[in-house]
């Protein structure tokens, strides 16, 4: 048993981490809702970090790999599809969609599209009419459907869950971190917030939360790959971390704004700009009640395993 | 990256669900019931482990265990704690009391009392906890007063689990009320037949012998009881702690209660309300994550990575625990609270709610991990 991120893994996070504070953290994401072009200066940084042979299919190497990218992805909240190029097949950027509501996150970029439903089903997707979004999820776009002979496999519908969890855990932890820093340094009745055992025990609950997501990504992403895990095993350990990975960073997000006080919800704080530009991720495909629903047939059939070989 | 535990940790879990089933009807709920067979069939229990050197597995082979790795405890503590800890009382002496003697016994001490242990032949209790001393054990009122090689007891101690059972305490008294903490106190290995001692079952919805009222009335013990050096006991308590810190494994309980129930239920858990099968997921899932943040603490204790990730555990675990046991009784509607063999998933469902709530406060509050927590990330107290 050994649950540390590999070394490569760990060195390329850092890597994509230092080249993302080159382009201005989350000042990028601010400056791309003035400027939609700025985004490219994300995708340029992704192909000098080696986004293009990146294969996330190929093994475990490569997916945690990708994962290290999406989870420094999401502590800025580039803006780019990150998931999407990941998973891009034959130059179609990938998106998981709701057919009854089809939005694309970043969807108007000059991009083929393919996209998907949950159980795998594949459209073409084309941008259509002006952004039905505003402050929240900026970037997304709604669009038509269309056919496709591109067919998405039940693989690439689990890592596309997994890889948007790590986006959320990297959102979640630069929302948190900066938040706890504000509370050691904010005064309010004499002394810092940090000192009042009511926000204390907030933080220690949202650190178990944090802490909870970014374990429970390693594992759904060690079992990914783990030959002895079965495909529909595969289906259930993505959706279950996807539905975890939501509802924690909903919490967490919750509780920063609280923390922070009104100026949690300013956009000179990160975690403004972070929860509004997450939220694609926090609520496409479909919302946290639907993965669950769709995990109900795993209660009982072994494919959500506990303990024990 | 690697989650599996391990051929040897995995065929351990296999031995040991082996025999729980030679041992244990599927109506067993642990050694503290109504009926005494219960913890008669422990003992034997605990005596057959014993046997195979897996009721100390953690222990150095010298002392009756097998140098177990930390993996093969943690299965140990999954498996017993899923099987309603089939060991009974000796959880604790196997878990603390016998490793404190290890470090800080003498030779005599050690001689005495590891392989009674070690065997599963014997019970003790902790006298830590008093009235007016519980999270905070620093200011608990017992004295022993030393008279030239002997010294007189007399204070009262509370929540002593297993008090009418034990034969030996290891309690905790004041010695220098005017020394700072970490030289106030002292430990003492004690015989529960000494006389002066008073044992009072507290009742509660815990059921029989998980809470006692121990009162010390001029007890007498001798400079051969102490427990490490006089005015040390801070320290080996705080020590003593540290193989508490993660805790029992209860969401392995959890897993294997929801396991059963699922079982029990059959083509009825479709009929179960959506919302209800939802939260089932919910709970399924945030066991899950418990489960690995307990991994996660223990991986690289001995590394001395990340002291606070035990306690992060600890907040999972508990919580998830009261989770289940509201989930679970909500599934059973008004079968709920039926208790027997005859009972739904043979009255687990019952007896699991009522020791689910003492999980947040037991062998340390959650409000006082909160505080741990608290402190590595935000500083301060």
């Amino acid at each position: 048993m050994d649950n540390r991120l590999p070394a490569d893994a760990v060195a390329f996070a850092a890597a994509a981490a230092g080249r993302f504070e080159k382009l201005g953290g989350v000042n990028l994401a601010r400056q791309a809702e003035r400027d939609r072009g700025a985004r490219h200066a994300a995708a340029n940084a992704l192909t000098e970090l080696g986004i293009g042979d990146l294969d996330v299919r190929a093994d475990e190497e490569h997916l945690l790999a990708g994962a290290a990218l999406c989870r420094a992805a999401g502590a800025v909240v580039l803006p780019w599809p990150v998931v999407s190029d990941l998973l891009a097949m034959d130059e179609h950027r990938i998106a998981l969609i709701d057919e009854h509501a089809v939005r694309v996150d970043h969807g108007d970029l000059p991009l083929s599209w393919v996209v998907a439903d949950l159980d795998g089903q594949t459209w073409s997707y084309e941008p259509a009419g002006a952004a039905p979004t505003g402050r929240l999820g900026p970037f997304v776009t709604q669009g038509s459907l269309g056919p496709t002979s591109v067919e998405l496999s039940t693989d690439d519908v689990a890592r596309y869950l997994v890889l948007g969890a790590w986006q959320l855990l990297g959102g979640v932890e630069t929302a948190f971190a900066d938040v706890c820093l504000h509370l050691r340094q904010r005064i309010q009745f004499g002394r810092p917030l940090a000192e009042f055992q009511a926000v204390r025990f907030t933080v220690a609950d949202t650190q178990v939360r944090v802490r909870a997501l970014e374990e429970l990504a390693k594992y759904t992403s060690w079992r990914l790959v783990d030959a002895a895990t079965s495909p529909a095993e595969r289906t259930a350990d993505a959706l279950a971390l996807r539905l975890h990975a939501v509802e924690a960073a909903r919490a967490v997000l919750r509780t920063c704004h609280q923390l922070y006080g009104a100026v949690g919800f300013c956009d000179e704080t990160d975690a403004s700009v972070i929860d509004r530009h997450l939220q694609p991720v926090l609520r496409f495909p479909v919302s946290p009640e639907v993965l669950a629903q769709r995990l109900v047939p795993a209660i009982g059939s072994g494919d959500l395993r506990g303990l024990g070989r | 990256m690697d989650f599996d535990l391990g051929d040897e940790a995995e065929q351990l879990r296999t031995r040991l669900r082996q025999l729980v089933r030679e041992h244990f009807s599927e109506t067993f709920l642990g050694a503290f019931t109504d009926d005494p067979a219960d913890l008669a069939q422990t003992q034997a229990f605990c005596a057959r482990l014993a046997e195979e050197n897996l009721l100390c597995l953690s222990w150095p082979r010298r002392y009756g265990g097998r140098d177990g790795s930390v993996w093969e405890q943690t299965v140990v503590r999954e498996e017993m704690w899923a099987a309603h800890e089939p060991r009974g009382p000796q959880y604790m002496g196997v878990n603390w009391v016998g490793p404190a003697i290890m470090r800080h016994g003498t030779a005599e001490q050690r001689a005495r009392h590891l392989p009674p242990i070690a065997a599963g032949s014997v019970i003790w209790c902790q006298g830590f906890s008093e009235p007016e001393a519980g999270s905070d054990l620093g200011s608990l009122r017992t004295t022993a007063v030393g008279d030239g090689g002997t010294w007189r007891v007399n204070g009262q101690k509370v929540w002593t689990s297993y008090a009418l059972m034990a034969q030996w305490c290891v309690l905790a008294a004041c010695t220098d009320p005017e020394a700072r903490l970490s030289e106030r106190l002292t430990l003492f290995l004690m015989p529960m037949e000494r006389p002066g001692i008073e044992v009072r079952p507290i009742p509660a919805m815990l059921g029989p012998h998980h809470l006692n009222e121990v009162f010390l009335d001029d007890v007498q013990l001798t400079d051969d009881d102490v427990l490490g050096p006089v005015g040390g006991g801070w320290g080996i308590m705080r020590d003593a702690l540290a193989y508490e810190r993660v805790g029992i494994a209860r969401y392995a309980r959890c897993e294997a209660i929801l396991d059963k129930l699922r079982e029990e239920l059959g083509d009825r858990f479709s009929e179960l309300p959506e919302a209800i099968r939802v939260r089932w997921v919910r709970a399924k899932v945030e066991l899950r994550a418990t489960r690995l943040l307990a991994y996660a603490a223990i991986a690289y204790q001995s590394e001395g990575i990340d002291p606070a990730a035990a306690s992060v555990a600890r907040i999972a675990t508990t919580t998830a625990d009261q989770t289940v046991a509201e989930l679970v009784f909500d599934v059973l509607g008004a079968q709920c609270l039926d208790s027997g063999a005859d009972a739904p998933i043979h009255g687990a469902a019952e007896d699991h709610w009522r020791y689910a709530q003492a999980a947040t406060i037991a062998s340390g509050t959650i409000e006082v991990q909160r505080m741990l927590v608290a402190r590595q990330i935000l500083g301060g107290r």
